[in-house]
């Protein structure tokens, strides 16, 4: 039976291949996603088992202002940085594309640099440079309302800056995939449209924009996923505050679990939250698509 | 004069392209540019389109001075050799593109788009998407979004390179039937010498940015001005023999062939030293087995069914093809005798000049 040996062996060969994939991702993964949906609905403390609450929890959420405000700051920050960050990422992509040779790749340079910096040393600099004393940014704030602002201290001020920065920080990345699918369109296409007569408005909207639909709806997905889990940035420039205005839901996953030992409760919060991501990029994807289709 | 071109040069920074080509298109041609790769063909055509600059020199369509006028306003249209379509846009939508641009009434643009695509046999698939297409089918499209827009002139650049050889056959018959019945003036950029000889009412021949001969291709075929010319026209291609200039025996003149100690006559009428080293280009058509020639050993036959070609070599080294329509016994290995009629012989210079 040489074929079934063979097919044996073919498995086993398959299977020790997959294995190291399977079993990280089982331990690391799926064993403590489980044990997070288990959590959710105990009253456990942060190690060790509790007793089982039914869905307590959840009930709890719904009525807790602080989960509402953060959920409500969550929101607000995606508002504040997804669609902009995709938009200053692609107007810089298509300057960048204009330049030639060793000033191009200084300047997609310039705008990766920030993206290989710890998030510690990002939020430091931008500590220093908007510091209500000594910051180099206070002059220009002050040009524009008269006065400094300690913007880190400021309920309006502070998520909108959590956002500059965010932006400042990750757009690099975004740039490169939106040269990436610049790059990917075929001169001719360009050429074809300007025999045809197109102005370059034209050009844009009826070649550029439907040609590269298929990077920006990633972008933007990859950018809903990763600005709904913000945690980093808020955590180190504002903790939160002032009055909870740039408290977000991970913020408070932290403080459940780690500063006042409710396992279960930030088990559920972090379950919502996971649930609430993978419901809206996929909606948010499906819809592009079709968007992109039409 | 349908397209005019006036010492037309272009050069990339310190690198010169094109160098002074002038050429007149009557209106109605149908014009191929041909060449090796390199050679400027397609460099020249996109600056008939508007799509390079010109470094200098004056190009004029239909009497106009387009020199400096952008592309769109030129009245070109282009057929590219990726076709250019765009994805995201249905067969109709790609073919009303421009016409979409210059806000068209819908009905004339309906009426237009559908004019061309049944012309290009294309009706079934105006809501198909490009990918849905086979090679030719997209080729068509290109054509039809090119005829919409009922230019003054069309451009292809090299539109069925991409395509395999049977469909390229056949699209080339298309193409020439769709001259016919459109009867605009089209320029058509190829490498492929084939598609230039049975395709063009003028052919242009071009190397390193200068235009070798221009003229109806059998006259390119049969009187080739340089030795470029002689070689890139026809297929198997010219064969060349190096020999040297003996005299002259009845008003022709007598040319040794290096190495085989065997002479030719050569119907040419220019004054050419004795002892002038030469080239002599025979087609393989015109090679015939003589009583007495040049002994040549066949090292190679391919037998296309109407015609063998022999592959053979010289004793002087030389490797030489000869055409012949006799189908007799395999001559592989053998040593045949050949010559050639004086009208036959082409003799060209040193330089690679023809001399008449």
């Amino acid at each position: 039976m040489p074929m079934l040996t063979n097919r044996r062996k073919e498995m086993a060969v398959a299977a020790s291949l997959v294995a190291p994939f399977v079993l990280t991702f089982v331990v690391v993964f799926l064993y403590p996603t489980i044990r997070l949906v288990q959590l959710s609905f105990t009253n456990a403390p942060l190690i060790g088992s509790g007793e089982w609450v039914g869905f307590d929890n959840f009930i709890r959420l719904l009525s807790d202002r602080l989960f509402l405000t953060s959920l409500k700051n969550n929101g607000y920050f995606v508002l504040l940085t997804v669609v902009p960050t995709t938009a200053v990422a692609l107007g810089f992509a298509l300057m960048i594309r204009r330049l030639r040779g060793a000033l191009q790749a200084l300047a997609l340079a310039i705008f990766f640099l920030p993206y290989i910096l710890p998030v510690s040393v990002v939020t430091q600099i931008w500590t220093w440079m908007l510091d209500f004393q000594f910051g180099v940014l206070q002059p220009v704030i002050e040009f524009f309302t008269g006065k400094p602002v300690s913007v880190f201290k400021n309920p309006y001020w502070v998520m909108p800056t959590v956002a500059a920065v965010t932006i400042w920080w990750t757009n690099g990345f975004n740039v490169l995939l939106f040269i990436a699918g610049l790059r990917n369109i075929s001169k001719d296409y360009y050429e074809a449209a300007q025999l045809d007569g197109a102005t370059r408005r034209q050009l844009f909207t009826k070649v550029t924009w439907p040609l590269l639909w298929p990077v920006t709806a990633l972008v933007l997905t990859l950018q809903l996923i990763l600005q709904l889990k913000i945690f980093d940035q808020v955590y180190l420039l504002s903790s939160g505050g002032p009055f909870n205005s740039s408290y977000v839901l991970l913020l408070m996953v932290y403080r459940e679990a780690f500063q006042l030992n409710h396992g279960g409760y930030a088990s559920t919060i972090a379950l919502v939250l996971f649930i609430i991501i993978a419901m809206l990029s996929v909606l948010q994807f499906q819809l592009l698509r079709a968007g992109g289709r039409r | 004069m349908g397209i005019s071109l006036h010492n037309v040069r272009k050069s990339f920074g310190p690198v010169g392209v094109i160098h002074d080509v002038s050429m007149e298109i009557p209106t109605g041609d149908f014009a191929v540019f041909v060449g090796p790769s390199g050679c400027g063909k397609s460099t020249l055509l996109r600056m008939i389109a508007g799509l390079e600059n010109t470094t200098g020199g004056t190009i004029s369509i239909e009497g106009r001075d387009v020199t400096d006028v952008e592309p769109a306003k030129r009245e070109v249209a282009m057929v590219f050799q990726s076709y250019a379509l765009y994805p995201h846009l249905t067969v109709f939508e790609n073919m009303a593109f421009s016409l979409r641009l210059k806000k068209t009434a819908k009905s004339r643009t309906n009426e237009m788009v559908h004019e061309a695509a049944r012309i290009l046999h294309l009706e079934d698939h105006l809501q198909k998407r490009p990918s849905e297409l086979s090679g030719g089918q997209r080729q068509r499209v290109a054509i039809g979004r090119a005829i919409v827009r009922q230019p003054k002139v069309f451009l292809f650049d090299e539109p069925l390179s991409n395509l395999d050889a049977e469909l390229r056959v056949q699209m080339r018959l298309e193409l020439a039937k769709l001259h016919k019945q459109i009867g605009a003036t089209m320029i058509y950029v190829t490498h492929d010498q084939v598609e230039a000889m049975t395709l063009a009412d003028h052919i242009f021949v071009l190397k390193s940015g200068v235009i070798q001969q221009a003229g109806k291709p059998l006259e390119l075929y049969d009187n080739p001005d340089n030795q470029f010319v002689g070689g890139f026209i026809g297929s198997p291609a010219m064969n060349f023999l190096p020999g040297r200039v003996l005299g002259r025996q009845h008003g022709l003149l007598r040319i040794g062939l290096d190495g085989t100690g065997k002479e030719l006559l050569a119907k040419v009428r220019a004054e050419i030293g004795e002892g002038t080293s030469v080239r002599i280009g025979l087609r393989p058509e015109h090679l015939q087995a003589v009583d007495n020639g040049i002994p040549a050993t066949v090292e190679l036959e391919e037998d296309l069914g109407g015609v063998s070609y022999l592959h053979a070599r010289l004793i002087g080294g030389q490797a030489i093809v000869v055409e012949t329509r006799e189908r007799r016994k395999s001559l592989d290995g053998q040593t045949i005798s050949l010559g050639a009629s004086a009208e036959d012989i082409l003799v060209f210079a040193e330089d690679g000049r023809r001399l008449r």
